[in-house]
């Protein structure tokens, strides 16, 4: 079945009258636990799975995929308004999203997150109808030498993270990159800074470590200033809770960026959407012609995520629709979903059940418009959130904040790191410590560690497994660069004075 | 067997373990009941436990509600432990895996061994098959293992962490064979597949879940499979032994068990109730789809093989050099 017949059948299968609403049902539900701190759609396509059993298998998979992309278009919610990032993607989201909301911005951050998430959610789309078996194979070129030289880069990006001082960004970076070391070590189940606590053998949760450091943190600290007894200013009027034309067009770049960087590693089964949140910020600050704005509250650092971690979706769904491989946690719970209800996910599920492939792929059209409807009316009102007087919104936010913790694996343990974290942060802002790079080394140091060993595993300790493989020399070249891109205008300086 | 017959074995069984007390009273939960899984939702504990429940509710066969809870953390020492703590409590069972055998070995965070438990019954044994990418070079186990032979470390091997099934099978393959390749770990099944299929490394103990389409669409081709009988899906794909490779199959299974010093009249009741479970459509279905081999053994064989594999393990994991603790 060629491309368009195939997506044509798609249609006409997800516009069914139930599909369209299972489509509904899951896109609502995704929104609904993607602002809830904590829940994550792979656990609520777990909880849910039982209940669709008696549903057919097209109807489920619709339903349950709505979950997961709708989950990343809530995420940003309250990324955007309390500084507490929603879900593990949005965490980016969080540095300049909550400064645009500080400067009386929220409504427009809204808009321009789920303008993004519809622009790049598209792109992934329709990337995903076109492509879905040639990329199959860029996936699978990916090895471990090509991970290590990603997360590298992703790394290197800490240089345009840092803010005023570097010195105190690595040092962040190293906090960041010491805790996602704890626990039990994949290759020889050793555990690594435990304590002897069995608590900690399987590591720290990332949403543990942003909230905290994020949401907790950002409390104490309006606390410990004593600021008036509303949080935020909300401008009056429609028109100035959405985004300016001029906002939008700043995030041209942005909306392409997150989409095409978002897309690509989504496609990868080793990395994931709060990867490609993280690398599509670096790369819009990199080629920003404005970079010392960044985190000061600038559109185009709430589009780069936003975008990103929704094309992630199209992408992530490449590798289980055409080869049965899953990238990740909830598209692993997809995968147990299909063959639970009897469908065989795999290279011939696209021949074999198109209902079910093609009829997925449409759904994610509609879905994605569903989103923007669902979600383009709800900036104003959420926006209003911020009016509530901080003697409410102060302790609503640790209570949601706790239970986000808690809900993350169930433990009491949690909410005692979250504490932990969220004075570790507080402590870092009092001190002026950058916290965005402590965040970005506990998301990539754990997998480039990984990938490292594994490469140097698979060459028999010979390091040049990295830069004799084409594409990870060519991202450790990028990595180089970015990390002398700062210093070329001492040089320049220094050459100016000698001349 | 019907009903009765298997409700007096059970009984029998659940009598035999406390040796010999005289009849008891029939315990019957009336408060909603816990089933432990070690898991995040979505983990393979977590859908096998999610999978038993629905099967159980089609069935009719338990009066009160089960629930899942998710004790995630420490490779299954959390969800151990918070069983430990519930000594006596006839409201909560646990699903137990592998790795409650092996952790305890070599985490001294992880104290909490099957043998300060009760078994309930094993029910799910997993078998796995040896695969190689399609265009590999070798067709035969005899070839694969001739070629380790011939370049001794050069050869690799994807899976997940060196206490797993896949890493076992290697040790003792390698032990018979003489035969040395590198292990390389991958957190997720969907890495180690992406490694085989992208030619990055040779070889891989998968699932046969995961393997089916892959080999049905000519993406893998399976050399043996690790199991005492041949799988009725993969009848043509010899055995490790059959293979002329006479080694311990390194067992994966799954199973319920309880808190320390269940009463023999609750072990009586959740033997029956598993057993019934087991027999329901549901539940076949499941281990249909799933490719899982069915294994249902009483209290005291359960306790049997766990101490046979537990011994197993221990010479398996010194032999691959990890450190044990216990």
């Amino acid at each position: 079945m060629d491309i368009m017949a195939g997506l044509a059948h798609g249609f006409s299968v997800a516009l069914m009258p139930g599909n369209l609403l299972w489509c509904f049902v899951g896109c609502f539900l995704g929104t609904v636990i993607g602002i809830l701190p904590g829940l994550g759609p792979a656990a609520t396509i777990a909880m849910l799975l039982p209940m669709t059993y008696s549903m057919s298998p097209t109807s489920g998979i619709i339903m349950l995929t709505g979950i997961y992309y709708g989950a990343k278009y809530g995420g940003s919610t309250t990324s955007i308004l309390l500084n507490m990032p929603g879900e593990s993607s949005s965490v980016v989201t969080c540095i300049d999203g909550y400064q645009m909301a500080r400067k009386g911005r929220a409504g427009a951050a809204l808009g321009i997150a789920a303008i993004a998430s519809f622009i790049a959610g598209s792109f992934g789309i329709v990337a995903l109808s076109v492509m879905a078996p040639m990329i199959s194979d860029f996936a699978l070129s990916f090895s471990s030498p090509e991970y290590f030289a990603l997360m590298a880069l992703g790394l290197a990006l800490v240089v345009l993270l840092a803010g005023d001082s570097l010195v105190k960004g690595l040092i962040a970076l190293l906090i960041g990159l010491w805790l996602t070391s704890i626990g039990t070590d994949l290759f020889t189940s050793q555990s690594r800074f435990t304590f002897g606590q069995a608590s900690l053998l399987s590591g720290l949760d990332f949403m543990v470590v942003a909230i905290g450091v994020f949401a907790i943190t950002e409390v104490l600290s309006s606390i410990s200033e004593k600021e008036e007894t509303q949080l935020l200013p909300v401008p009056k009027g429609l028109r100035n809770l959405l985004p300016s034309w001029e906002e939008l067009k700043a995030c041209r770049f942005a909306f392409a960026n997150g989409s095409i960087v978002g897309f690509i590693i989504g496609v990868l089964p080793g990395a994931g959407a709060s990867i490609a949140s993280f690398i599509s910020y670096g790369i819009e600050r990199a080629f920003s012609r404005h970079p010392e704005k960044f985190g000061t509250g600038i559109p185009e650092g709430v589009a780069a995520p936003e975008g990103a971690n929704n094309a992630d979706t199209g992408g992530a769904l490449i590798p289980l629709l055409t080869l049965g491989i899953p990238g990740g946690g909830t598209t692993a719970i997809l995968l147990s979903a299909l063959v639970l209800w009897g469908v065989k996910p795999g290279p011939l599920m696209m021949t074999e059940s198109p209902d079910i492939f093609w009829g997925l792929v449409a759904s994610l059209y509609i879905g994605n418009v569903m989103l923007l409807i669902l979600n383009l009316p709800m900036v104003p009102l959420f926006a209003q959130i911020l009016r509530i007087p901080v003697f409410v919104l102060h302790p609503l936010i640790f209570g949601v904040s706790v239970i986000g913790a808690y809900s993350v694996a169930g433990r009491v343990f949690d909410i005692i790191l979250l504490a932990g974290f969220g004075a570790l942060g507080f402590a870092m802002s009092r001190l002026k410590f950058p916290v965005a790079p402590l965040v970005l080394g506990f998301v990539l140091g754990d997998a480039m560690e990984r990938a490292l060993r594994q490469s140097l595993m698979m060459s028999q300790g010979d390091l040049s497994i990295l830069t004799s493989r084409p594409i990870s020399a060519v991202m450790l070249a990028a990595a180089v660069a970015v990390l002398f891109l700062p210093l070329l205008p001492h040089f320049r300086r220094l050459k100016a004075a000698a001349g | 067997m019907n009903r009765r017959n298997l409700l007096t074995t059970a009984l029998a069984l659940g009598a035999a373990l406390t040796c010999g007390s005289a009849a008891q009273a029939q315990f019957k939960p009336t408060r909603p009941l816990e089933l432990v899984v070690h898991s995040g939702p979505g983990g393979g504990n977590d859908v096998m436990g999610r999978a038993l429940i629905a099967a159980i509710d089609d069935a009719k066969l338990s009066p009160v509600r089960i629930q899942i809870n998710n004790k995630v953390g420490g490779g299954g020492a959390t969800a151990a432990s918070y069983l430990a703590d519930k000594k006596g409590d006839p409201n909560v069972i646990a699903i137990f895996t592998s790795v409650w055998i092996t952790n305890p070995l070599v985490q001294q965070e992880a104290n909490v061994s099957m043998r300060d438990l009760t078994p309930i019954s094993l029910m799910v044994l997993e078998p796995a098959l040896i695969a190689v990418r399609a265009d590999s070079p070798y067709k035969s186990m005899n070839e694969l293992m001739d070629a380790a032979k011939a370049n001794p470390g050069k050869m690799k091997q994807s899976g997940g962490s060196p206490l797993a099934r896949d890493a076992l099978v290697r040790t003792v393959l390698q032990a018979k064979t003489g035969g040395r390749w590198a292990f390389i770990s991958f957190p997720s099944g969907g890495e180690r597949i992406s490694a085989l299929l992208g030619g990055h490394v040779d070889m891989m103990v998968i699932e046969p879940q995961e393997a089916g389409e892959l080999m049905r669409s000519g993406k893998l081709r399976a050399l043996a499979q690790v199991a005492d009988a041949r799988l009725p899906e993969f009848k043509d794909i010899p055995t490790l032994k059959e293979a002329g490779y006479d080694v311990p199959n390194p067992p994966q299974p799954r199973g319920i068990v309880g808190p320390p010093g269940m009463a023999p009249d609750v072990l009586a009741y959740y033997v029956d109730l598993i057993a019934r479970a087991n027999k329901s459509p549901g539940w076949q279905k499941f281990l249909r789809d799933g490719l899982l081999e069915e294994k249902l053994l009483a209290p005291k064989e359960t306790a049997e093989f766990l101490a046979g594999t537990e011994t197993q393990m221990r010479s398996i994991l010194t032999e691959s050099g990890v450190k044990l603790v216990r």
